[in-house]
């Protein structure tokens, strides 16, 4: 089973490496708008990755990771700001106390908005898990509009349609890749052991599930909740990436987003869901070319915005005719499989030849 | 203390009586059928028993404790396993993991611990694995433990239903049809297995079935249900002279 584990142990740490080295020649050489969509890749890979453990591996298909981010973001932001730009920043009620004066470091911040965004998800998935299917993907949709309303209410603690301003770009792709490899990593393992193939056994077949001893609502708010820690975590790095965050950043585009990567990757394959936010993500900054006037020399295209939305959804209807099971399916990358499909190909061309 | 009794078990979908005031008593390492005619409301024995069905009225009790209103997990967990009519394995998932899945339950490390691979975990993954292989040799299928399960044949997807339901440490197995689509050399080799197993891992098998002559070699006791009602019980022997077990099964005559 394991012949090859020393192998492909050195084969990670050689990956690992490369991409250290990568980031590392990206931090000297790299100008602000090539860190940027870094930053934006790493963090959709943290996004994606979360958001794919509960729709494709526990096959629960809810549309709220709008909500977490918001809450993640909200969250980080308000222990970031020192008490004086939030007094500052509070101009039509002031801030409630004790939120008014608690200042923290960037990485308790983020922790914090992973714990606190995890305790919502928590919550919600008390009433959330009691439906299933198409009604538990309204009702999280609908509890990412609830989110995102009482956001833009509750002045006294989120600064309402104001939102928060200023906050200290302390997100650099160390930290944005650094926590997306953690969460790849500790996602990959969890789905790999034996809760994870619980919560397969939750998508597949919930009533089998129940008959050999798997709680299936323990397992989906596991599921939910771990999902919604990273979401929250995710949420804060983007805060401290734009350094403004306010209620409409956090509307149900940014879901319908995170649902095309996920889909378009494989629901409940990791590595798709790595893949598509890097194709995706690095994709839509290559595409706003066509939002731009294009000169065909004989006839003038004017730039249409808004464009790239129609070739993304474009790629997801093309996506559900031809592939359903996207890129990768339910299948995972590892070395093992690589190794055999390179030494498949050598043969190949050896024969050829 | 009964091993396991059900007493009175009611259930009734609207104006629809199902099962009505079902009993019956299991002795530790007994072989039990429920026969009848399609329609007749085996399935939802089992189903109540199992915990899918909340019964409308009746009390089911397994070593003493009261199994009502436990939800199908803990039911199981407590020691009833069961298999499905309709087989429900994990298809997609492989043969090995279809039987390690259902070791989850046991488990002992924690949702951290298992996602660390800290070392409680680890060695609760090597005796996941070799507890599944152990019981696959037990139904002949360590062979084809890497193959999808959804691409084995009929008759060894219900054996690996038992194998996984196996896993799960039961006391009582319920067996739902086990023999449904199997030729008959299949079906004399599923008696023995089922005999082999009882013996080895001290179990109480009852089971619904449609093939007689295979309830008949098996089981100890036999009840039977028509139209929800329970209208006969006994030996083999006493079912097959039964008038109104004859006449249920081929009408008046």
């Amino acid at each position: 089973m394991d012949e090859h584990r020393r192998r492909n142990q050195i084969f990670s740490i050689i990956a690992v490496a490369c991409l250290f080295l990568f980031l590392l020649s990206m931090h000297f050489y790299a100008d602000d708008y090539q860190i940027r969509i870094l930053n934006n890749i790493a963090l959709f890979i943290i996004l994606a990755v979360s958001y794919n453990l509960i729709n494709g591996v526990t096959g629960q298909f809810s549309l709220e990771p709008n909500a977490f981010v918001a809450i993640g973001a909200y969250t980080s932001a308000l222990l970031t700001l020192t008490p004086a730009e939030k007094q500052m920043a509070f101009i039509i009620e002031p801030i409630i106390w004790p939120l008014s004066v608690i200042h923290v470091p960037f990485f308790v911040s983020l922790i914090a908005a992973g714990v606190v965004t995890a305790f919502f998800g928590f919550l919600m998935g008390f009433p959330v898990f009691r439906v299933r299917g198409d009604y538990l993907a309204i009702v999280t949709l609908g509890f990412g509009e609830v989110v995102r309303v009482v956001a833009n209410n509750t002045q006294t603690i989120t600064n309402g349609p104001l939102g928060l301003k200023g906050l200290a770009n302390y997100t650099n792709i160390w930290w944005s890749w650094g926590i997306a490899a953690f969460t790849v990593f500790y996602i990959a393992r969890l789905v790999r052991s034996s809760y994870g193939m619980a919560m397969k056994a939750v998508k597949y077949d919930e009533a089998a599930a129940e008959s050999i001893g798997i709680n299936a609502f323990k397992h989906k708010m596991l599921a939910f909740t771990t999902s919604a820690f990273f979401e929250g975590i995710g949420g804060g790095l983007l805060a401290h990436l734009i350094t403004t965050i306010s209620p409409t950043l956090f509307t149900f585009f940014l879901t319908f987003n995170l649902l095309i990567m996920i889909v378009a990757g494989g629901l409940g394959s990791i590595t798709g869901s790595v893949i598509a936010a890097v194709v995706i993500t690095w994709g839509g900054e290559a595409l706003r070319v066509v939002e731009e006037p294009i000169n065909l020399g004989f006839v003038t295209i004017p730039g249409i915005p808004g464009m790239r939305m129609v070739l993304f959804s474009l790629i997801l209807v093309l996506v559900m005719i031809f592939a359903r099971q996207g890129l990768m399916g339910t299948r995972e990358f590892n070395w093992n499989g690589l190794f055999r499909k390179i030494r498949a190909w050598t043969h190949r061309t050896a024969k050829e030849s | 203390m009964e091993f396991f009794t059900v007493r009175n078990l009611t259930m009734k979908f609207g104006g629809l009586v199902a099962v009505n005031d079902f009993d019956i008593t299991l002795k530790k390492g007994e072989i039990v059928g429920l026969i009848g005619p399609n329609g007749a409301g085996k399935t939802t024995v089992f189903n109540m028993i199992a915990g899918y069905y909340a019964p409308t009225s009746g009390t089911i009790h397994f070593q003493g404790k009261l199994l009502n209103g436990k939800k199908a997990n803990e039911i199981t967990r407590s020691g009833v396993a069961r298999t499905f009519q309709n087989i429900r394995l994990f298809t997609e998932l492989t043969v090995v993991e279809n039987v390690m899945i259902a070791y989850h339950c046991r488990l002992r490390s924690s949702f951290l611990g298992a996602a660390l691979r800290l070392p409680l975990y680890r060695r609760e993954e090597k005796q996941m694995y070799e507890g599944a292989m152990e019981f696959l040799r037990e139904v002949e299928l360590e062979d084809l433990s890497r193959e999808q399960a959804g691409s084995l044949p009929y008759g060894m997807q219900r054996r690996l239903e038992i194998a996984r339901a196996l896993a799960t440490g039961p006391q009582l197995l319920l067996l739902d049809e086990p023999a449904a689509g199997m030729n008959p050399n299949e079906t004399q080799d599923l008696l023995h297995l089922i005999l082999r197993l009882r013996e080895k891992y001290r179990l109480t098998v009852f089971l619904i079935e449609h093939d007689m002559k295979f309830v008949m070699q098996l089981c100890e006791r036999i009840q039977v249900l028509d139209y929800g009602t329970t209208i006969a019980s006994g030996t083999p022997e006493e079912i097959q002279q039964n008038e109104r077990v004859i006449e249920a099964y081929l009408g008046e005559g």
